[in-house]
């Protein structure tokens, strides 16, 4: 059985200061199949981050999904396309249908459907059409996305482009200890005066 | 019409740009939308080029994206996401200039513009690529494909010759380069009283611009009023330069449009140019004739290293002993030397990112200056860092990016055969058939300018 808890990454939000850059990050290293290089002109398709920054009266901190050990999403995946992997729950963005159940089961809204893009294009569906000004046109495939720690690079983008250092990747049994530790430590601090 | 602008719709009030900003021009609340002070900022775009806060494409609640590319002058095949910071775009000017029969369509490029503009294909950060770039030019439609880094050779000749005069004559020094108009401004509106150590020569933009509708015109048997000329620049303050009401030596506006490295872009994929596959193709001559030492202009030091390349051989009669100035190359915003040319020792200076020149300023007032030429330029490492370049999409890639185009300028320069401005044949010939000589009457009517303060009283 797998003892290790899922990591996931928090925003400090009294640090964050809204530039997004983590959103452009997410984007620019998920996008190199849609020939996303390192300049803003290399982009032509929409900015789809993973990763949503959240304005409020009290400030701003981007929100993302948490990993959940019994996750909601792939509980309720009726066509089994969200796993986990490693230590992270991810969607198959070939498999997934765009039912939207993840996006109604996630209690962060950690998860978007939006159109899929490849090769620079919007990927159309194979027979369903739908009417628009110029007649039917094929209906662009709808997909759900979500964070998935940038697993293919080994380290998540936003993490390593927030100017203000806001984002910290949790690993909680780590995390876990470090605190008991500290704990301890004070306790023992009282105690002995 | 201001050139730079802050959406206020999209602008989160991060205050990043207001970091980059050399003359703290951005104001505003923390957490509010930022206005930009128009009377201060001086164009550079630094801003723009920081800016990461994009329009959502997928928001209803903010105006449709073609409306915001209306608003911002761009052309409606844009794809790129907008950000909140950015500048008013030319290039729809441009393009229905380029599908009027009636004109004569003329470009000029800057130097920092050919190791840039690859990148906005997919092409390594700084790959460098004049030919394609020429040929792209011409696909456009462009009758000739000129190049600034002809009037950057032309600029070493006046300027080269202004400074000599001026340590001959020991008067108004130390002499500051004038390349920049994002330095030019700001020492308009904060220290009009040092007007006078400001080289009086026009940038390279402005030379060709006069020298285009010129002599240009003279050689091509064309009615200047009918050229239309456009230059292609790294920068966002060019077209403020190109606007100035003293830019019409030629009897006409010497530039009529200026475009950025992006918006070269814009106008190549509209067009379905496939860049990266475009043969290499020269450009133009006469005017399309350059040195190695105009091909440095785009990067800190370059005026500085190009000027010092042909003073040390007019004053020496000599051939300099070693071609690669090195030591001002270097990355730090200030760079001071002291140069032996012949009996002279010349002080001189270097700097990169307008807040640096500060205390030069400064001392200079107070008459504590013993410098002869200095150099400036606005941007953190001159015009390859300018506002109006390829954005970086992750701040990581930004150093790479600056030290990938500047390694890409020296190589260009390296590589050519003529690395000095005054062996430019092209040159010489300009002035034994038209100029006369540095300096001269139509030199002076034609490249040289004047400053005025921009300081209320
Ligand atoms: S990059 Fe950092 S500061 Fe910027 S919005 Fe994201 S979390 Fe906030
Ligand atoms: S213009 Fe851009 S960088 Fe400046 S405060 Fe607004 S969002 Fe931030
Ligand atoms: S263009 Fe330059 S001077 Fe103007 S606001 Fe932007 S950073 Fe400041
Ligand atoms: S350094 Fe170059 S790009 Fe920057 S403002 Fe000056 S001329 Fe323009």
């Amino acid at each position: 059985m797998k003892t290790k808890l899922n990591s996931f990454v928090v925003a400090n939000a009294a640090k964050c200061i809204g530039c997004k850059s983590c959103e452009v990050a997410c984007f620019t290293v998920h996008n190199r199949n849609n020939h996303v290089a390192a300049t803003v002109g290399t982009v032509t398709v929409p900015i789809i981050p993973r990763l949503y920054l959240i304005r409020s009266e009290h400030g701003t901190i981007p929100i993302q999904c948490r990993h959940c050990e019994d996750a909601p999403c792939a509980n309720v995946c009726p066509v089994g396309a969200i796993k986990q992997e490693g230590n992270a729950i991810i969607i198959n963005e070939k498999t997934c249908i765009g039912c939207k159940t993840c996006l109604l089961a996630c209690p962060f809204g950690a998860i978007d459907l939006l159109p899929q893009y490849d090769d620079g294009k919007e990927v159309l569906q194979i027979n369903l059409k739908e009417e628009e000004e110029g007649g039917l046109t094929q209906k662009a495939r709808v997909i759900a996305y979500k964070c998935d720690l940038c697993e293919d690079i080994g380290e998540p983008a936003c993490i390593k482009a927030c100017p203000v250092n806001a984002l910290t990747l949790v690993t909680p049994t780590e995390e876990r200890k470090a605190r008991n530790k500290e704990a301890a430590l004070s306790l023992i601090k009282t105690i002995n005066g | 019409m201001s050139y730079i602008n802050i959406d206020q719709e999209l602008c989160t009030g991060c205050r990043r740009c207001a970091e980059v900003c050399p003359v703290d021009a951005i104001e505003g609340e923390e957490g509010k939308p930022q206005k930009i002070n128009t009377e201060i900022c001086i164009m550079c775009g630094q801003c723009v080029q920081k800016c990461s806060v994009y329009a959502p494409y997928f928001d209803d609640g903010i105006t449709p994206i073609n409306m915001k590319l209306q608003e911002r002058g761009m052309l409606e095949s844009v794809k790129e996401p907008l950000f909140a910071a950015y500048n008013i775009g030319q290039a729809k000017k441009v393009r229905e200039a380029l599908a009027n029969p009636q004109l004569f369509k003329v470009v000029q490029c800057a130097p920092a513009v050919r190791v840039a503009i690859a990148e906005e294909f997919g092409l390594n950060l700084g790959a460098l690529t004049p030919g394609k770039m020429a040929a792209a030019l011409r696909r456009l439609g462009f009758n000739k494909v000129y190049d600034t880094n002809f009037g950057a050779d032309l600029t070493i000749m006046e300027e080269g010759n202004e400074l000599i005069k001026r340590v001959t004559e020991g008067k108004d020094l130390p002499l500051f380069t004038s390349c920049c108009p994002a330095w030019v401004k700001f020492m308009e509106q904060a220290y009009p009283e040092l007007l006078k150590n400001l080289s009086t020569c026009k940038s390279p933009q402005q030379m060709q611009g006069a020298i285009i509708k010129t002599y240009g015109a003279k050689i091509n048997n064309m009615d200047p009023a009918k050229i239309f000329s456009v230059s292609v620049m790294p920068c966002t303050c060019k077209p403020f330069e190109s606007d100035r009401p003293e830019m019409m030596a030629s009897g006409y506006k010497d530039v009529d449009v200026v475009i950025t490295t992006r918006e070269l872009a814009y106008l190549i994929k509209d067009k379905g140019i496939d860049f990266a596959n475009l043969p290499d193709e020269g450009f133009d001559l006469p005017l399309g004739d350059y040195t190695g030492a105009a091909t440095i202009f785009g990067s800190t030091g370059g005026v500085m290293e190009a000027a010092l390349r042909t003073a040390y051989e007019i004053i020496t009669k000599n051939p300099i002993p070693k071609i690669d100035i090195e030591f001002v190359r270097g990355g730090e915003g200030v760079r001071t030397a002291t140069v032996q040319i012949g009996d002279l020792e010349l002080k001189i200076a270097v700097v990169a990112g307008l807040k640096n020149v500060l205390p030069i300023l400064e001392d200079l007032k107070k008459g504590k200056s013993d410098y002869h030429f200095i150099e400036v330029m606005a941007c953190p490492e001159g015009c390859i860092s300018g506002g109006g370049q390829p954005k970086v999409l992750l701040e990581e890639y930004r150093g790479i990016a600056y030290k990938n185009r500047k390694d890409a300028i020296y190589k260009h320069d390296s590589e050519l055969k003529l690395r000095k401005s005054h062996e430019n044949p092209d040159i010489k010939k300009l002035y034994d058939e038209f100029l006369g000589e540095p300096l001269g009457k139509q030199s002076h009517h034609l490249l040289h300018t004047k400053y005025k303060s921009r300081k209320e009283k």
